[in-house]
């Protein structure tokens, strides 16, 4: 393989990417994009995130060797990339600061957000709140029901959520209305997309500001074990930790890399979000990706457990490391995330979301007594607060008994 | 033959409704109601499930066309058959990216070669056109350019060089069905338009009213309007009763036709 070099000047991952939106959107995409390249260069920005970064979010985050769980697992040893430990408990501030940071150097005055588990949606209303900018988030009303701790830390805040009914109710449809924000909104809006999907630059902007989870993890995993993992293994809903974690180690051709999907009730059924499983390539929200969709290319409703994977899109750049084989992607059902979920925290005290619970799921199932003397670093890019109530519900847990 | 190289001059009309709305049979009526008055152009929406740029009301309409699972090729069919009437009205598809791709690009413009006069690709920008911009042209097919009040002078040069059809000036910085009209704005941009294109401008997006479009004729520039979302609504308004729907929608679009 060459080097790896993308998104080309267009926004292309290979054949994917792009950018397919409406002509009121173009303008500013193109501007968002010079503002993104100049601020790349920016020594002050990058000190002002980095300082951010270390005394806003905790990081760098831990690296921490699950033993307990590499044991029950009998095969290699399992580090986690703990992000969850990151302040608003996931891995989705990192992408928040970066994005916002440049929201004021371009001057914008008022900030919207999409959101699914409400990851997003809290982080993006924690920096709001920090510099102070009026925060929207649009939420499905599907999600606002399963993911209502998240909904009221939001308000807490300052933020106003609206409510999305259309289509599934979820986090394609709350994308959609944020969209439509954006094309009316134009002018003073700055629209903080929550994953490496959406039309360029944003694969690659928000990619960017993921990649500090991948090059601290570098740096802590050849400090410990002086050599490179063997294996690397995140979730994927739209892509973002998992591009974060990748990203930094893709020229090293000996690390293996896995991306696990939400595979609902399983990957052959209607009822999945493995979007590289089970999809084909389309366009959804301005992007060339993988997609769900039927014959005519009507997109179809996801379906996961977990909010933050029901999508049924993915990063273009996941559908790119996918076709040349640089990635392989697998995908988990609701019930083995859920088993996984309750494994984790009992063996390693650790009570992971429910998306990483996904990622856990796979590492527990392909690896057992298996890859023996191997290295794997897992990116634990979020904790289970926010799915109590949706894990209780669904392993039949009755809080009052 | 391409009936948008023959517009009139002026006070061009042009009807926007989605494919298959409500139910396939009940399309035809309204495509034939349509049809019966002559409109310069009609746009034919072809519905999608995602409709990014659209507002709630054609948002509405495109769920209701597919709930019923109409497929792109009953869609084309329809077109197909109603271009028996379409004498001198412009036939313009208006539809998403994902649509055409999906169904194969070479094969819908097979589909629609000398029924359809010209295609608004809503999210497919000027810097992703090329390859099917050659196939469209090769067949005789517009593709018609969505300018918007974000469209600076040099980015609209651009996508205005040898552009064929009309312009389709979108009037506000919004979704389809949105509101505010500012004329003044309207006016600097279309005329500026005006200098750097001679097909002609037709202003989209918010027109509602015969009062709306007089005063685009009045206090504008522009060549024409494009009406949808008022086309639309008036079939919810009537709580979805499609007789009296038909009715009021033959009276707005005598109304409109001015
Ligand atoms: C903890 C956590 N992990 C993962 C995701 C999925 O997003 P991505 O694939 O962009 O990392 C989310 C989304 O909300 C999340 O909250």
């Amino acid at each position: 393989m060459k080097t790896y070099k993308q998104p080309s000047t267009v926004g292309r991952f290979g054949e994917f990417g792009g950018m397919y939106v409406s002509e009121t959107l173009m303008p500013l995409l193109l501007n968002l994009d010079k503002s993104y390249k100049k601020i790349q260069k920016d020594k002050k920005f990058k000190k002002e995130l980095n300082d951010l970064f270390k005394n806003y979010v905790g990081r760098p985050s831990s690296l921490h060797f699950a033993k307990n769980l590499s044991k029950y697992i009998n095969g290699p040893k399992v580090y986690f990339k703990r992000d969850e430990l990151n302040h608003t408990g996931a891995h989705k501030i990192n992408n928040c600061l970066g994005q916002i940071l440049l929201a004021k150097k371009m001057g914008k005055t008022r900030i919207i957000a999409e959101t699914g588990a409400g990851q997003h949606g809290v982080a993006t209303a924690t920096v709001c709140a920090l510099f102070g900018l009026p925060c929207y988030i649009y939420m499905g009303s599907k999600d606002i029901e399963r993911q209502k701790p998240n909904v009221f830390r939001m308000k807490l805040l300052g933020a106003t959520i609206i409510p999305v009914e259309s289509g599934s109710k979820s986090l394609k449809d709350a994308m959609n209305e944020a969209l439509r924000d954006w094309i009316k909104n134009v002018r003073d809006t700055f629209y903080i997309i929550g994953s490496t999907a959406g039309p360029h630059p944003y694969p690659k902007m928000v990619r960017d500001f993921q990649s500090v989870i991948g090059k601290e993890a570098r740096e802590q995993i050849l400090k410990v074990e002086k050599k490179l993992p063997d294996y690397l293994i995140a979730c994927v809903g739209g892509g973002s930790n998992a591009m974060g974690l990748f990203y930094p180690f893709l020229n090293d051709k000996k690390v293996k890399i896995i991306g696990v999907e939400a595979a609902g009730r399983g990957a052959k059924t209607e009822e999945t979000a493995a979007t590289m499983t089970s999809g084909t390539p389309g366009i959804l929200h301005g992007s060339y990706s993988y997609v769900l969709q039927d014959n005519d290319g009507q997109i179809k409703e996801a379906h996961s457990i977990s909010a933050g994977l029901d999508y049924p899109g993915v990063g273009p750049e996941h559908s790119h490391l996918k076709d040349i084989k640089r990635v392989k992607y697998f995908g988990v059902t609701d019930k083995e995330a859920l088993e996984a979920f309750q494994t984790c925290s009992k063996l390693e005290g650790i009570i992971p979301a429910l998306e990483p619970s996904h990622a856990l799921a796979y590492l527990i199932k392909a690896f057992k007594n298996k890859h023996k003397n191997k290295l794997v670093i897992l990116n634990m890019c979020g904790r289970g607060d926010k799915d109590l109530f949706t894990a209780a519900k669904a392993i039949g847990f009755d809080a009052d008994e | 033959m391409n009936n948008l190289d023959t517009l009139p001059k002026k006070k061009i009309l042009s009807l926007f409704m989605t494919c298959g709305f409500p139910t396939l049979s009940q399309s035809k009526k309204i495509f034939n109601e349509m049809l019966s008055h002559q409109p310069d152009v009609i746009e034919f929406g072809l519905p999608f499930s995602d409709p990014m740029a659209d507002g709630p009301i054609i948002q509405e309409a495109n769920k209701l066309a597919l709930s019923s699972n109409l497929s792109t090729q009953q869609s084309l069919n329809l077109i197909k058959e109603l271009s028996k009437s379409k004498n001198n009205t412009s036939f313009v598809i208006m539809c998403y990216l994902n649509t055409v791709r999906k169904f194969g690009v070479d094969k819908f413009i097979k589909n629609i070669k000398n029924i359809v006069d010209g295609i608004i690709i809503v999210d497919l920008p000027f810097e992703e056109e090329s390859e099917i911009k050659k196939s469209l042209s090769k067949n005789n097919i517009h593709l018609i350019k969505l300018i918007s009040p974000m469209t600076d002078k040099k980015r609209a040069q651009k996508l205005l060089k040898d552009s064929k059809g009309f312009i389709y000036y979108i009037s506000a910085t919004g979704i389809t069905g949105s509101n505010k009209l500012d004329y003044k704005e309207i006016n600097k941009n279309v005329k500026s338009l005006k200098k750097m294109s001679k097909i002609p401008v037709l202003v989209g997006f918010g027109i509602k009213s015969k009062k709306d479009v007089l005063e685009i004729s009045k206090k504008t520039n522009a060549d024409g309007v494009i009406i949808g979302s008022a086309l639309i609504q008036k079939y919810f308004d009537l709580k979805m009763d499609i007789n009296k729907y038909l009715i009021a929608l033959k009276k707005l679009i005598k109304e409109v036709k001015v």
